[in-house]
């Protein structure tokens, strides 16, 4: 074996890793979406406030169901497996900035 | 001297997010010099990290719910409105991001960071976020507990006078 093809090997994330980084990426965005469309829409705020007793604690049960049900889902379909690891990281990094700075500018001036 | 269980709610909230932001600048330490002797180090401070941000979460979470309601009117009505109406509502929608962050670093420091290229760039980027978006949390938080403080001196001086 040589070390090019070493390298190529060791290069690929597990189904595991991978899926749950594109998991993270989808839920990172769709909770800032939760968070401007609850934050616009007074009457979603109170539904999920009557789902658990508060708007925050059911965004964050929506969150955790979606990373480790997409987790589990990306993990055993492989879609995320057969994508490029390279543009995964990206894709992370460029949600948690899109969300960042995303709630910062609504916050700041909706 | 009266500590309240709000207090310490409050400062186990800080103490467990500033814990859960040393251990991720020590993940990305241990990435950058990954190798076979310290694999289980970095995967013991990634767990230790999801551990730091959850129970920062758990002490946060409960105090927002039980305990901020009473501090928000003050708050709003005070010289430091912006402490609730941009820090607080960033930061409580924020924490998601980063707690999502802490629970897969972990998963990603279960890989062989020492051979493989990918992984290791996938923990530094993933503890790098949880500090900075850690320690943005954290100074939010302080900002927040300010305009309280701000709050409560202008109506003491209000009594005063």
């Amino acid at each position: 074996m040589t070390d090019s093809m070493v390298g190529s090997e060791s290069a690929r994330l597990s189904p595991a890793t991978s899926g749950f980084v594109l998991a993270a990426t989808i839920t990172v965005l769709l909770n800032t979406a939760i968070s401007f469309v609850e934050d616009a829409y007074a009457p979603l705020k109170v539904v999920m406030g009557s789902l658990c007793g508060h708007d925050w604690t059911t965004q964050g049960f929506i969150d955790l169901a979606l990373f480790v049900g997409l987790g589990l889902i990306f993990r055993s379909t492989a879609v995320a497996e057969s994508m490029d690891p390279g543009r995964l990281i990206a894709g992370l990094l460029a949600a948690v900035i899109v969300a960042g700075m995303g709630l910062a500018l609504w916050f700041a001036f909706v | 001297m009266l500590i309240s269980p709000s207090d310490v709610l409050l400062l186990a909230h800080a103490t467990f997010g500033a814990l859960g932001c040393l251990a991720a600048v020590w993940v990305f330490v241990e990435a950058l010099n990954a190798r076979p002797g310290n694999a289980v180090r970095i995967r013991r401070a990634a767990l230790g990290v999801a551990a730091f941000i959850a129970a920062a979460g758990i002490c946060g979470g409960y105090w927002y719910l039980h305990f901020y309601p009473a501090e928000k009117p003050l708050i709003l009505h005070g010289p430091w409105p912006l402490a609730h109406n941009f820090f607080m509502e960033t930061k409580e929608h924020l924490f998601f991001v980063t707690a999502l962050l802490a629970l897969l670093l972990p998963i990603a420091a279960g890989e062989k960071l020492e051979t493989n290229p990918a992984a290791r760039r996938l923990v530094l980027s993933v503890a790098g976020l949880i500090a900075i978006t850690g320690l943005a949390l954290e100074g939010a938080g302080a900002v927040i507990d300010h305009g309280v403080k701000l709050a409560l001196l202008q109506s003491a001086s209000k009594g005063i006078r």
